[in-house]
Order: C-alpha cells, then structure tokens, then sequence
C-alpha cells in the first residue's frame, strides 16, 4: 500500500466536493492511502499572486511546511489551482533559499522549510505513481462506448518549467487514463485553452468566450462529454455552459466530468456515489452510451487513381 | 500623441525587470504571443505592445491600461515565446507595480477584477478558506449588481453545488498574522 499526503483545497468542501469524494474512492481502490494535512489552508489562488507576491508565497508555504511534519514524501492535490500555486513556491523557494528564509518569517509558528515533499496534482499521481497497468487492472465495469474530449486547462502541464510534467501544447496523460478505462478519447485540439478561470465572477462575458469556444471545439471532436481535472474548468464549463448556449444561440448539451468520477464508475463503484445530482448539465445522456460499440471509419479504399497517383509521386 | 525624451536611464525597465526575473529587452516584437493570446478584445494594449512601452518607459500609459488586469496566468503566450521571456511574470510586475503606486485605472472592469481579488482575500483572512457563497454575495454587494447570476442560485443551491457554509480551519489566528507579516514584507521589498 501507498502512503500519500492529501491536500483538498476549499472547493473541495464546496463546488467539487464530488471530486473530493470520488478521488477518496478511486485511492482506496488503487490500494492508496492519502493522509490529509492537518488544518491546511488555503493556497491563495489567483488573488493572492494578483495583488501581493510575499502572501502568494507564504499561504502555500504554510501548507508545504505542515506537508513535512507528516512523513510521506509527495503531496497530491486534487484542485489545478491549487496545484499550480503550490507547485510554483515549491520551485521558486527551492531555487531561491535567500526568498525561502524571508517568507518563512511569514509563517507564523511554524517550522523551516526543508522542500522535502514532491508536489503533484492527482492527474500526474495517477499517472507517473499508480501508472495505467495499474489502473486498468481495477477496472471492471468498462465504461466503452463513451467519446470523450480530455481538457486539461492552463495549469496543469503549464508552465512547463513549474509542472515539469506532460506537453504543455498537446498532453495525452488523462486521454491514456480514459482509454484504460474503456472509453475513447477523441482527438481535441483546445486541451491546454483556458476556460478563462476565476474571471467567472470578476468579469464573466470573459468565460463565456472562452469556454464557449472550448465547447465548440469539444462538440466538433464528437465527444459526448468533457472530462476535467480541475474544479473551476468544471464549474465554468458546467454552470456556464447555460448562459453560453444563450448567448451564442447553440445546444451543447455536454456534461463536464471528473476524470476521477469515471474512474470510480468504471471501477464498479454504484452511480449514486458519483454525486452526479450536484451537476448543472445532465449526465444520463453521456452515460446511456456506455456498452455501444464504436465503429471505427473505415479508411477509403484506394482509387486506382490514388494509386496511381502515388505511384507517380515514387 | 505621445512626446518621448531620452532620459538616459529607464527604471521602469528596470523595475519591471527585477520584479519579473525576466528581460524585457529580449522581446523582438514578433507577435506570437498576441496571436496565442485569448483575450485581445478585452485589453486596452496586447502583451506584445505592453511590452514594447515598457521599452520606452511609458509607465503611465502602462500603468493606467487594463491590461495586465486581464492576464490569465494561463502562461500559453511565454510557452511559445521565442525569445522564452515570462510573459505572464512581466504582466504581473507591471501590476504590483501599479498597485505599489497607487494607480487605478478607470475601467469599471479592472475596478470589479480588483474588488473580487480583495474580496476574496479577505474571505482568507477571516475564515483561512475560500467561504464560496459569501465571496460571490459581497461582490454582488459591493459591486452593485445585486442580482448578477440570480437566475443559477436555484439550480447551484438546490444541487448543493455552492454549499450555504464554510468549514472554516482552527488556526485562522496565524492566517491573520501571516498577512500582517507579508504586507511588511512587501513594504520592504518596495
């Protein structure tokens, strides 16, 4: 059995406490045990590194600190928000001891950090520490049939020189988790696009052009559902997706999953679990293609002239 | 128009530069990162121009823009960037700086982005978490909009999508000193 550190982050008790929940099934069953950190806080997200660099360090230090106190050696993070900030103070403070020192003063009562604890987001633990042998060793209730378009958002493969993990431009890790899943992963061109963030409240006509073009690019793949790994791409691509439809005049109809919400339903784990009634965008339609099969277009027979086309090319 | 005089020494650029880590100076005006950029049509100058005017030390224009308000963090622009300048670390300087100067600019969008950032500091300084439906009601307040996405709340409430409460932490004492602390900091720094 594993041991790892677990850092929920607030929209775990809020808006994704159906991914807070299914991450806590899914570990269970790949023999994963995840420690929380005790009274962590939270990370800052992108107001604290919007108005004051010293804060935007010292929340997630706190938590870096506290990390050490327990005696695993990575950290997983659900939230890519989170992550990211996590991630970006691990780096800076590692490269940069001098900064370490002066924004540990900051952290009130508490140890030195030592940067002992590697920081990964559940997508990256799943995939470089549980490994896709792993995961689809577990699966029993395949969910095939179901086209999905993988979006992975900014921050959770960008910048590359913080995350050090996948391609920045065109990733593939979730896309192989989904496959080991049974379902099929759909050729998707706006994976890393941001969905526009926490400008959901702040000034949301920016959400509403960025996700729609995320939607539209989603629908054109033929996927009958997105799946995220990040709460605010899902509350943005779900919650919105309403007032996008209506402000483009569209029909979407596309249901946002947690990729940790598929991996629990194709680990056999009852739908009532999934927390699926907490979604703006209905899943039963997605859901319902389970079990078809998918033909594969057949590639068109070469014409003579093609051939001799071709030919002529040599 | 815009008179530029020789000065010598611009220290807006170095400024920015210091803050950033990054050089400024490398950036040779291509354009990629305006053509990988989402949001053009919301901002007053794109990266690519921002860039160049703090080149030629027009800190107020810079400064006043809402620009860098609207950067997303969303680092596509710097990962394709040739001349690899951290873009989005640039943006950020020129925002601090702007902050640390006290310059507001008077587009009712950055007044709103900025409201939502101190609105959802404070929900940390209080409750050392995120308190998601308290966030989302004082920025409706405080930003006059009383009823800016009504029409989600029955669905989010119903669902229990957003939660009425927050589990707040024990130590929220040490949040609360913590922001005493990073705020000298920053004054230090200055």
């Amino acid at each position: 059995m594993k041991k790892v550190t677990y850092f929920p982050g607030c929209s775990a008790h809020g808006t994704s406490e159906e991914f807070d929940q299914t991450v806590k099934m899914v570990m269970k069953t790949l023999d994963v045990e995840m420690e929380e950190i005790p009274d962590w806080n939270c990370c800052g997200a992108t107001s604290a590194h919007t108005m004051n660099e010293s804060l935007a360090y010292a929340l997630p230090l706190r938590n870096l600190v506290l990390a050490e106190k327990l005696s695993n050696d990575t950290m997983t993070i659900p939230c890519a928000s989170c992550y990211q900030r996590m991630k970006s103070t691990k780096v800076h403070m590692d490269e940069n001891p001098e900064l370490a020192k002066k924004i540990n003063t900051a952290v009130v009562g508490e140890s030195l950090y030592e940067g002992r604890v590697a920081v990964k987001s559940m997508l990256q633990f799943c995939y470089e520490d549980i490994g896709l042998e792993n995961i689809r060793s577990k699966v029993t209730s395949p969910i095939s049939g179901m086209k999905i378009a993988c979006y992975y958002g900014c921050l959770l493969t960008r910048p590359k020189a913080i995350t050090q993990f996948d391609s920045p431009e065109y990733p593939m890790s979730m896309d192989k988790i989904v496959e080991a899943l049974g379902a099929k992963a759909m050729p998707f061109d706006f994976k890393t696009e941001c969905c526009g963030a926490s400008f959901s409240i702040s000034d949301t006509d920016v959400v509403l052009q960025l996700s729609g073009k995320i939607l539209e690019m989603a629908k054109e793949s033929g996927a009958h559902a997105i799946v995220v790994a990040c709460p605010l791409c899902q509350s943005n691509l779900d919650m919105r997706q309403g007032d996008i439809e209506k402000k483009y005049k569209v029909k979407y109809d596309l249901p946002v999953f947690y990729l940790t919400q598929l991996m629990a339903m194709a680990f056999g784990f009852p739908k009532e679990k999934m927390m699926f009634a907490k979604h703006i965008v209905p899943v039963d339609g997605a859901l319902a293609h389970i079990g078809e099969v998918i033909e594969e277009p057949k590639k068109p027979a070469k014409g003579k002239k093609a051939v001799k086309a071709e030919s002529e090319v040599e | 128009m815009i008179t530029l005089s020789y000065k010598g020494k611009n220290t807006f650029l170095e400024a920015v530069n210091k803050k950033s880590g990054s050089d400024v100076l490398e950036c040779y005006q291509c354009g990629k990162c305006v053509s990988t950029f989402p949001v053009s049509n919301f901002m007053d100058f794109p990266p690519r121009e921002i860039m160049q005017m703090i080149k030629l030390e027009l800190k107020e224009e810079c400064q006043m823009a809402n620009s860098t308000w609207f950067c997303l963090t969303c680092s596509a622009c710097s990962g394709r960037c040739p001349r690899e300048i951290n873009i989005p670390a640039v943006m950020e300087a020129v925002r601090h700086l702007a902050i640390e100067e006290n310059y507001h600019p008077d587009s009712k969008q950055v007044k709103n982005i900025r409201k939502f950032h101190e609105i959802f500091l404070d929900m940390i300084k209080r409750y050392g978490r995120n308190y998601e439906l308290r966030m989302m009601a004082e920025f409706n307040i405080r930003t006059r909009n009383l009823f800016k996405d009504m029409h989600l709340a029955p669905k989010a409430l119903l669902k229990g999508k957003i939660p009425l409460g927050v589990k707040s932490m024990k130590s929220a004492k040490a949040i609360k000193k913590m922001y005493e602390m990073a705020d000298k900091l920053e004054q230090q720094s200055k």
